[in-house]
């Protein structure tokens, strides 16, 4: 491995957000108000484009590295620029950029400055769960970005919110816990934490403290990457959230968990020590438990968020099924499919908030007919269905078949099996919602001729503005951008090429 | 190295010249502010002026009177008792500033000033103190000056809170004088500037009787349950006094006592031997349960601030049961993070209480918008009890986690982590209240609060003054401070690394 080079670099991706939060609540005073969007975008742009600045250097094997600050004699909180943290790191920033364009447009109401505050130290939060260099810091951002998307879940400050946000705090305190827990006995087993390809316990350290110290990891991470039977705040917290902020929950925060789950299992106890653990099995069960149930319960959920939030969970199973194989290509699948997955689940949220908009309720019966009148959102909302499902060439066809070679070569074919009973299940919870769109005829009768009317001019207003629509239309595009030019130079499947080959052992 | 320095006699001295002058000319406001402000600012800056020579390693001693040999009143300012009395130094400054707003109005005003700066001067004097005898005589000084401060309303109910309060820590006291004497007797010193003077070759029923009255003595003023009693009654003093004196002053005088007998007294080493010190952690690992768990049931604000003020002490005592340099430092630098988060909660519960009348956790609703930024020190203050990365708090729960996982407890890792969860579940409705709903939304049928002119939409915004406010951000800015620098020269983190290498009898590394 070659010796980092010093930057300042990887800090401006924490300062830029914060920057933007500082905007947004109308700081330093006197900024016209009318400068605060201008603002954020900008901020959160130049973000995106910082991650992007990152990706050739990675490609060629480098990895930058920014001292921050020293909070125990034993630790700094460090930022390493590596491919995983680019991947996940890029991925969250562009779809952060989209939901807040997007949320230009949707969030209205009182309370704006403190979401779009919080926002921005989320974003910062999650660009420092990216680029974390050791396991210390990489609990200290992951807790911030775990509190912080608190304000976000209860912004509607509704009782159903609230209870949701109730939930959402239980489960990830709690689970945030188990993470420390785990982050102590690793430095107190090996006295270091900087993540290191191929693990940083000394031979000499008891496997059982190495097994605790794992356990605690997969718990604690398990909890935010909603592994069943720790989901449970999941399908409360994205419907509550604004749509914009569902999208980042789902796209971003639980893929914040696998995202731990890989670097601990390849950064920290490494794949050889895992290997003879034995533990990996396990979480393929569980794994595959969480990707055949949760798309079982999404068939019969009637609200659109709610269905779009367990079909995240069971999709995050197939993460968490890729990892527990421990095979090079299931591992590159997993990385790609959290990228791929963040985007189509990103679209498919912001058309769901377009819907809600448009018909002012939630259930499903309200969305017959609607693509007549919202037909580019209605649109995407299919192009990302079909993504969803796996249909070539979209991205999500890619993430799958990485997903499923991977299998194959880790001699896991029942993996396989699972991978297209959850394939088949997104279908039969997906594709009915695009059927209602477009071949089901609104419901008439003389009571909901006044709503229809309703409809009928939000729908129209909903097509006409242009953040709404700018935000959903990029998603989609990205949708199809990933899946059809996968094997680009930078694009996510090279990245995770970089980091499986530095997991493994190799170059 | 020791030096023979007047400093560490000179800073009790001000403070007690302080009430003194009070006393004389307090009737007049101008000179009563002066003096305490005077003080409390000169005070601060001898204690900060010894700070590079304890960083250094050295040791201020100054002994005033001998009574017997060995025995008198002696002064003795190591890294320990510089850290207790930096903390506390700084907060009274803060709390006299906040004091004068708090107070405006208030009657007998010099009483209150002057049994203040009493109970500081004395504050100051136990954490210089060379050996029990001036230990003790300091602590009992500390308990009569704080009776006229806790009944200071004067209602019958104040004054069953001072009965009660005197009762606890008289017995307490006592409790603490046999020990002491017992200890003279057994070793013919009563010095606390070695790491240790008794010996194993005493005899069990000797060490545990000491060990017992010293540990039960102090403990009474560190409130360990079931000695907690009198904490909670105590709140109906003026909230400046709770916050100094209920989470800063009073309190930790009982955890650096106990602290001071586990170290100096026994010395590290021969209670690792005997093994009692696992009893003491016991007894506050179940303090700081079960006192979180009372604390949620509290819904009178300053009681909650109690009960946790109650299981936020236990963390100190835990840590140095647990008898590992690491914890050790957890204790020691907890002595801080917890006061300054603690004495800006009460700062708050105080500002609120005078600018809103309200006292209950119920009334809440809202006043994140009356009051924006109170409460974001309120929210930091509690972020920070609740172990959250980057807030003080998270230091003492990282350094005692690792000192537990150091002495094979790791059970105490559990409690640790349980108490955090716990700590949000009293603080963060209180958040949850602030921000997330209006008066009107919460009050629907509770005409008091509808009655409030802080429920109508709109009328918003009436901040504390800035005698108050001044001092709740300068806490909450220096949790914050605590939580991210630890590592920067002249931050509590470094003298208390100085503390444990003393406590220990470490040599310092090298620079």
């Amino acid at each position: 491995m070659t010796t980092p080079v010093v930057t300042a670099w990887p800090l401006l991706t924490l300062l830029l957000p914060l920057a933007g939060a500082l905007a947004a609540i109308g700081w330093p005073a006197g900024t016209p108000r009318g400068w605060r969007r201008p603002l954020l975008t900008v901020c959160s742009a130049t973000t995106v484009l910082l991650t992007f600045a990152f990706v050739p250097p990675v490609l060629r094997g480098l990895t930058l590295e920014a001292q921050l600050l020293q909070i125990t004699p034993q630790t700094w909180i460090v930022l390493r620029v590596d491919a995983a943290g680019v991947l996940y790191g890029a991925t969250a920033a562009l779809l952060w950029l989209l939901a807040l364009v997007y949320a230009f447009g949707y969030l209205h109401g009182p309370n704006l400055g403190r979401v779009f505050a919080t926002l921005m130290m989320c974003l910062a939060a999650a660009m420092g769960v990216a680029f974390a260099g050791n396991l210390l810091s990489f609990f200290v951002f992951y807790e911030l970005l775990s509190v912080l998307t608190y304000v976000l879940v209860v912004h509607e400050e509704t009782p159903r919110a609230l209870a949701a946000g109730l939930k959402y705090l239980v489960y990830v305190l709690v689970g945030g816990s188990l993470v420390l827990c785990g982050v102590l006995l690793t430095f107190a087993a090996s006295g270091d934490m900087a993540f290191q390809a191929g693990g940083l316990f000394a031979a000499d350290v008891a496997p059982q403290t190495v097994l605790l110290a794992f356990a605690c990891f997969l718990a604690g991470f398990g909890v935010k990457a909603a592994i069943m039977p720790l989901h449970g705040w999941v399908p409360d917290a994205h419907p509550a959230a604004p749509a914009p902020c569902s999208a980042l929950l789902s796209g971003v925060l639980v893929a914040a968990g696998g995202f731990g789950l890989i670097r601990v299992s390849f950064e920290v106890v490494g794949v050889t020590l895992l290997r003879e653990l034995g533990v990996m099995p396990w979480l393929g069960g569980l794994a595959t438990l969480t990707v055949v149930v949760a798309a079982l319960l999404a068939l019969r959920q009637d609200d659109l968020k709610r269905r779009l939030a367990y079909s995240t969970i069971s999709q995050m199973g197939y993460l968490t099924l890729a990892l527990a194989l421990l095979g090079p290509v299931a591992t590159v699948g997993a990385l790609v499919h959290l990228v791929h997955h963040a985007f189509m689940k990103g679209t498919l949220f912001f058309c769901a908030g377009s819907f809600a908009h448009a018909t002012g309720r939630r259930g499903m019966a309200s969305l017959a007919g609607l693509a007549a009148r919202t037909p580019l959102t209605a649109a995407a909302f299919t192009l990302a269905t079909l993504g969803m499902i796996g249909v070539p060439p979209l991205s999500g066809f890619v993430s799958k078949w990485w997903l499923g070679i991977g299998m194959l070569e880790s001699e896991a074919p029942y993996a396989l099996v699972v991978l297209l009973m959850g394939a088949l299940l997104a279908a039969g919870y997906l594709l009915p919602v695009v059927f209602t769109l477009y071949f089901r005829s609104p419901v008439t009768g003389p009571l909901s001729e006044a709503p229809e009317a309703g409809v009928a001019q939000r729908a129209r207003a909903i097509e006409g503005r242009a953040s709404l629509l700018l935000a959903t239309g990029v998603a989609a595009l990205l949708t199809v951008v990933l899946g059809v030019a996968a094997n680009v130079a930078g694009f996510p499947a090279a990245l995770a090429q970089r980091a499986v080959a530095g997991f493994f052992g190799g170059p | 190295m020791e030096v023979v320095d007047v400093r560490p006699l000179l800073a009790p001295l001000i403070s007690f010249a302080c009430a003194g002058l009070v006393f004389a000319m307090g009737r007049s406001v101008f000179w009563r502010r002066f003096w305490s402000l005077t003080a409390a600012a000169v005070k601060l800056l001898v204690v900060l002026s010894m700070l590079p020579g304890t960083l250094q390693g050295t040791v201020f001693v100054f002994d005033v009177v001998e009574f017997t040999p060995g025995v008198g009143i002696a002064f003795r300012a190591d890294a320990y008792g510089m850290f207790f009395s930096l903390v506390s130094s700084t907060l009274w400054v803060l709390t006299t500033i906040y004091a004068i707003g708090y107070m405006q109005g208030d009657k007998d005003r010099v009483r209150f000033f002057g049994f203040f700066a009493l109970c500081v001067s004395t504050t100051v004097g136990i954490a210089f103190a060379e050996n029990l005898l001036t230990f003790f005589l300091f602590y009992e000084t500390l308990t009569i000056c704080t009776y006229p401060l806790v009944v200071h309303a004067e209602t019958p109910q104040a004054l069953r809170a001072g009965r009660i309060y005197l009762t606890y820590t008289l017995i307490g006291g006592g409790l603490a004088l046999i020990g002491s004497v017992m200890t003279l007797n057994a070793t013919g010193s009563l010095t606390l500037g070695q790491t240790g003077i008794l010996s194993a070759d005493l005899g069990t029923f000797t060490l545990v009787t000491i060990f017992v009255t010293l540990v039960v003595g102090f403990g009474v003023k560190a409130a360990i349950m079931p000695l907690h009693g009198w904490l909670p009654i105590a709140m109906v003093a003026p909230t400046p006094v709770s916050a100094l004196l209920h989470a800063v002053a009073v309190v930790k005088v009982g955890a650096f006592g106990v602290t001071r007998v586990i170290y100096n007294v026994f010395g590290a080493e021969l209670l690792q031997t005997l093994g009692y010190a696992s009893y003491l952690g016991a007894l506050a690992a179940f303090t700081i349960l079960a006192a979180s768990v009372m604390a949620i049931m509290q819904d009178q604000l300053k009681r909650r601030l109690a009960y946790s003020t109650v299981s936020q002490l236990s963390y100190i005592l835990l840590a140095a049961s647990l008898l590992t340099p690491l914890a050790a430092l957890a204790a020691t630098v907890h002595i801080a993070n917890q006061a300054f988060a603690k004495i800006a909660m009460f700062f708050v519960v105080g500002a609120i209480g005078r600018v809103t009348g309200k006292t209950r956790v119920g009334e809440l609703a809202g006043i994140g918008a009356v009051m924006p930024w109170t409460m974001a020190a309120f929210t930091i203050a509690a972020l920070s009890f609740v172990g959250l990365p980057l807030f003080a708090g998270f230091a003492t729960k990282w350094y005692l986690s690792l000192g537990a996982l150091q002495a094979d407890a790791w059970w105490f890792v559990v409690v640790m982590l349980v108490s955090s969860v716990l700590n949000a579940a009293y603080w963060f409705p209180i958040i949850h209240l602030a921000y997330f709903k209006t008066a009107e939304t919460a009050a629907a049928g509770d005409d008091r609060a509808a009655r409030d002119p802080a429920a109508e939409p709109r009328s918003l915004r009436r901040e504390a003054p800035l005698t108050l406010l001044v001092p709740i951000l300068i806490c909450a800015a220096y949790v914050i401070l605590l939580g991210t620098t630890a590592e920067v020269v002249g931050m509590p983190t470094s003298l208390a690394e100085v503390a444990v290498w003393q406590s220990f009898g470490l040599e310092a590394p090298a620079p």
